[in-house]
């Protein structure tokens, strides 16, 4: 047998009859997934802005409290003001970079590793862009909380407030690492495995011609 | 962006006009009837989702095959994603591959499953460029699908093609 032959054994084979479905039912099945998958996305990234935001004013409200000597709590504002600025800003560069399904096959290919390469360096740096401000915010409220202080409370149960905000921190300090080190296993797991098969179907595609 | 009234006529014309790349691209990259059902579903999502960009510039054939083809390269991998996203949508079983035609000779769909064993046997990327051979796309065609040149296409399929013989060669053996 020859290639002519494949040719005309693949042509002439027959594509099942009558199995279409009701175009109404196809058209409400694609809007829901499709209206879903959007909300998902738009709901995440207000999710995201929100939490900042909610932070950002609960700090507001301790700094208003605190009266001119809360001053310190505006710094711990913008850290939290920038982790989400920089949380807006990812979403929009990834919105605008992505690419349809119907981009060519190698375009498509390298825009989704180029995501990935992004997002690998995002995971792997967390503990700068998210994790340092977000601690930085934390330490800055509490220490200007305990400065501010009347001096009697301070006197009087010195001990019980240390280990009160000792104890914070700590749990803090862990919940960030463990933070760090979901990040961590995300790219390992999920961000280089995926890469690396991305990778091999680009090389696959360029080195075969 | 919802599809307008009249990408939605396209889309229904679509279906019935070019089934088969849905048909042959879900058969080629599947490996089973449960994961060609779905990868028939995602395909057909995709296109949905991608129409109100399509501006009639790409002949609907070549545009179908990109989004076909880019779903069915990273299917595998979404699949685990995707499931935890989305709930499983209603049965859309509107392009059964298992129904087989009488009309179809034994041996014809024999020789048919064993071309198909062979593009399954394929790399991803050469498994592409040989169905956009078979379906007889011109040069030019499955470059604006895969984004290489002419000339790295024609190599790419010299290469492909002998792969795809020697993949065949037992079935080649038999029948000469």
């Amino acid at each position: 047998m020859n290639w002519s032959d494949y040719e005309a054994i693949w042509k002439r084979q027959e594509m099942p009859v009558g199995a279409c479905a009701d175009p109404a039912t196809l058209k409400e099945t694609f809007e829901a997934k499709r209206r879903k998958l959007a909300a998902t996305l738009f709901g995440r990234d207000l999710m995201e802005a929100a939490a900042g935001v909610a932070v950002a004013g609960a700090f507001a409200f301790m700094w208003w409290k605190q009266g001119k000597a809360g001053w310190p709590i505006s710094l711990a504002i913008a850290c939290i003001l920038w982790v989400t600025g920089f949380f807006i800003k990812e979403r929009i560069r990834t919105h605008r970079n992505q690419l349809g399904s119907d981009a060519p096959l190698l375009a498509k290919l390298e825009a989704e590793i180029a995501e990935l390469r992004h997002q690998r360096r995002l995971l792997f740096n967390v503990g700068t862009w998210y994790l340092a401000p977000c601690l930085a915010a934390i330490l800055i409220v509490l220490a200007t909380i305990l400065l501010n202080a009347p001096a009697g409370v301070l006197a009087g149960h010195r001990s019980l407030i240390v280990g009160f905000f000792g104890g914070y921190i700590a749990l803090v300090g862990l919940f960030f690492w463990f933070v760090w080190s979901l990040n961590r296993r995300a790219v390992r797991k999920q961000i280089e495995p995926r890469l690396e098969e991305l990778e091999r179907l680009q090389q696959s595609l360029i080195s075969s011609s | 962006m919802s599809p307008s009234p009249a990408q939605e006529s396209l889309f229904q014309a679509w279906l019935e006009e070019h089934r088969g790349i849905f048909v042959k691209v879900s058969r080629s990259y599947a490996h089973s009837e449960t994961e060609t059902g779905e990868l028939q579903q995602e395909m057909l999502f995709q296109l949905w989702i991608s129409l109100p960009r399509y501006a009639g510039q790409a002949k609907p054939s070549t545009w179908i095959y990109r989004v076909c083809l880019n779903t069915a390269l990273t299917w595998r991998r979404g699949t685990q994603r995707r499931e935890r996203r989305i709930e499983p949508e209603a049965d859309i079983s509107l392009l059964a591959a298992d129904a087989a035609n009488p009309a179809e000779s034994a041996g014809h769909r024999d020789l048919l499953d064993q071309l198909y064993a062979a593009l399954q046997a394929m790399p991803l990327s050469e498994r592409a460029l040989v169905l956009l051979m078979l379906d007889g796309l011109a040069y030019r065609e499955m470059a604006e699908v895969t984004g290489l040149t002419e000339n790295h296409v024609g190599v790419a399929l010299t290469r492909a093609r002998k792969h795809l013989a020697l993949l065949l060669k037992g079935v080649t053996d038999e029948l000469e």
